[in-house]
């Protein structure tokens, strides 16, 4: 007599391979970057050991980073396929009714207030990951280009801005693993465990505990608008050939990002000295 | 009888002969032996004989095969004042091989003057077994086996006549006298290195200030045990030796300088590397630098020294260059001198530091506050519930 329970679509298949990605690329960032962040800590000693040393721990690093870089190249273009071609309301941007929200959950929390907050597709808990993500995605960027091009970068900039960009590198990586540890780990696995992001759906129950505003739109059937074959095609033939350019200059970021320079010898020549003879004996003293 | 007075003649004849023939044997070991006239043919200690009553002579000498000579005076009052003089040691302590009991002195002389010195210096471990071994397993004696007869053995270092007590005997620390004058010493072999070594900011502090402060040739690189500098293990763990010294305030406040140089280069890129090369595999070549990479090995100069400095931007931009071929002027700025930065000194990472020890505790700090707030709601909720039931 199993009857089947009434889901609700949460993430699109794309979304959640999307989601995997970034997950993966995330987790290996901080895996192979942190070490590198406390050399003299025995235990960034043996991860590196077990990455094959510390030149590799860096490559698996630049490789990672590029997997981010394309799937944030992707996710840009996602989004303007969205808000352009589809027009769906952007659901994910912050607003001053975040912050009644938030308020009002930590209140309820206290008990201090009677009501949890009612929210809809994307409550303030979500947002304040999603937008810390880009935060740190752009922030990880700008400084990680820096680092893997010294060069470039102080040929228009000044020499203190590697040390500035490691510095902010680092550092932000400790406050986005720290974030993730804490905010992501507990609001989608420890307060309950929330399979969204891997099955897709969410049951009603969920849905009236955790969205409850997008529920009752769902079923007064106000949600996002179907758009007519017609526009959708205009509007393709427009947003199609921009997407295209647009994908063609990220990925050309990326190369540059990835190729524009040889920052250093990758062979170690001794020094000059060096090459002294070693064997010069002084000319031997007069006979006594 | 004819044949028995045949037999007689003939025995007078063999007689005759032999004493010819061991006469001339004589005249020609006699002739061939030192140049000494009036000797005793026999030296018999028991009988008061003794090395001294020839080697104490002056201007001592034996030509060898090679034409080289062989000085055999030993000076007497030197020797007394030698730490094996002052230790009473006979020659034959050292001299063992039996030959030179008799005189004329039997077996066979050495060819050389190297062949001499490489078979003497085996004695040596009769006493000093622990320098010895070290020494055959340096980079000397490496050197030695695979067959270059120049490498140094003992008495290259240390003249068994002439040498000093070089260690305090209750301590074993070495003399200060002795670190004075040990480049010296290395220089007999080593005098390119020795002249570039004089002219640094060590050498220079060494030989003309008599600045025991300063390392000398075996604070880094050993005294019996030399290791081969050039190899990568030696590279990687290089910057402790430089931070022994450097990293030690009570040394280094006397001239004013940094002691968390090693700290610097740990936090810097380049020396993260290094630290986290050596710790994973000490024998690889690594492409970042070492302390003597920008430095320099034996060259090492003040930072402030027009010429070669590394304060002096030009020259920490040559540095660079090294190993960055197309780096711009700005680009040496990226490398923070060992400072660490303060609003003077490099205030963008400053600042950016500064601002991260803020960002972190508040954002982070507000999500514990908030995840608190969370289960303890939870937990209440449970109590209450329970409470009901």
């Amino acid at each position: 007599m199993s009857k089947t329970i009434k889901t609700y679509p949460r993430f699109t298949l794309p979304q959640r391979i999307e989601h995997v990605v970034m997950l993966l690329s995330f987790t290996i960032l901080g895996l192979t970057g942190l070490p590198q962040r406390y050399p003299s800590n025995g235990f960034a000693a043996s991860l590196v050991s077990l990455l094959g040393g510390v030149e590799n721990t860096r490559n698996i690093h630049h490789l990672a980073a590029i997997a981010l870089m394309l799937v944030t190249a992707y996710h840009i273009l996602v989004i303007g396929y969205k808000l352009y071609v589809l027009r769906v309301r952007a659901t994910m941007l912050p607003s001053f009714q975040d912050a009644k929200d938030a308020w009002q959950a930590f209140t309820y929390n206290l008990r201090l207030t009677k009501k949890p907050p009612k929210m809809g597709r994307y409550t303030y808990e979500e947002k304040v990951e999603y937008w810390a993500l880009v935060w740190g995605t752009v922030i990880m960027g700008i400084t990680g280009f820096m680092m893997w091009n010294p060069i470039t970068t102080t040929r228009y900039f000044p020499g203190e801005f590697i040390p500035a960009a490691k510095a902010a590198h680092s550092a932000e990586a400790v406050l986005a693993v720290l974030a993730v540890l804490i905010w992501h780990m507990y609001s989608v696995h420890i307060k309950r465990f929330n399979k969204a992001m891997w099955t897709g759906d969410l049951t009603e129950e969920e849905m009236q505990h955790e969205h409850p505003l997008e529920l009752a739109e769902i079923k007064a059937g106000e949600g996002d608008a179907e758009v007519d074959q017609k526009t959708l095609r205009k509007r393709q033939m427009i947003y199609f050939p921009i997407a295209g350019v647009l994908a063609t200059l990220m990925l050309a970021g990326v190369y540059i990002f990835v190729q524009s320079e040889e920052t250093a010898i990758t062979t170690y020549i001794p020094k000059v000295e060096e090459s002294l003879p070693v064997y010069a004996p002084q000319t031997p003293t007069p006979f006594p | 009888m004819p044949l028995e007075k045949n037999k007689k003649q003939r025995q007078k004849w063999i007689v005759l002969g032999f004493a010819l023939v061991f006469g001339l044997l004589a005249i020609f070991l006699l002739g061939t032996a030192e140049n000494v006239s009036a000797a005793p043919l026999q030296v018999d200690y028991a009988k008061g004989n003794k090395c001294t009553d020839c080697h104490a002579e002056p201007d001592r000498t034996l030509t060898l095969d090679s034409g080289e000579i062989l000085y055999t005076t030993i000076e007497m009052d030197v020797f007394a004042a030698s730490a094996h003089g002052e230790a009473d040691l006979a020659c034959e302590d050292c001299h063992t091989d039996a030959g030179l009991r008799h005189f004329p002195h039997r077996g066979e002389t050495p060819k050389n003057l190297r062949e001499f010195s490489l078979q003497m210096y085996e004695s040596c471990q009769e006493c000093h077994q622990e320098e010895y071994d070290k020494t055959i397993d340096s980079m000397h004696g490496q050197a030695l086996e695979a067959g270059d007869q120049n490498a140094a053995i003992c008495t290259d270092c240390h003249d068994p006549h002439e040498q000093h007590r070089l260690t305090n005997e209750e301590t074993g620390e070495l003399l200060p006298e002795a670190r004075l004058h040990i480049p010296e010493t290395c220089a007999r072999c080593h005098s390119t290195i020795y002249d570039v070594y004089a002219e640094s900011v060590h050498g220079a502090a060494l030989t003309q200030e008599s600045n025991l402060d300063v390392p000398t040739c075996i604070d880094c690189h050993g005294v019996h045990d030399i290791a081969d500098p050039t190899t990568a293990s030696y590279r990687l763990q290089s910057p402790n030796i430089c931070a022994d010294c450097h990293s030690d305030s009570e040394r280094m406040d006397k001239y004013d300088i940094s002691t968390n140089i090693f700290d610097t280069y740990l936090a810097d890129f380049h020396g993260t590397s290094v630290l986290l090369f050596e710790q994973r595999s000490p024998d690889q070549e690594v492409n970042k630098p070492v302390c003597f990479d920008c430095h320099g090995v034996h060259d090492i100069y003040s930072p402030d020294n027009p010429e070669h400095g590394l304060a002096i931007k030009e020259n920490l931009l040559d540095t660079c260059q090294q190993c960055h071929p197309d780096v711009t002027a700005n680009f040496s700025d990226a490398w923070m001198s060992h400072y660490v930065p303060d609003p003077e000194h490099f205030p963008i990472v400053y600042f950016v530091d500064l601002f991260y020890k803020i960002l972190i505790p508040l954002v982070i700090g507000g999500m514990l506050i908030f995840v608190g707030s969370d289960i303890f709601r939870r937990v209440t909720n449970r109590r209450k519930s329970g409470a009901k039931s």
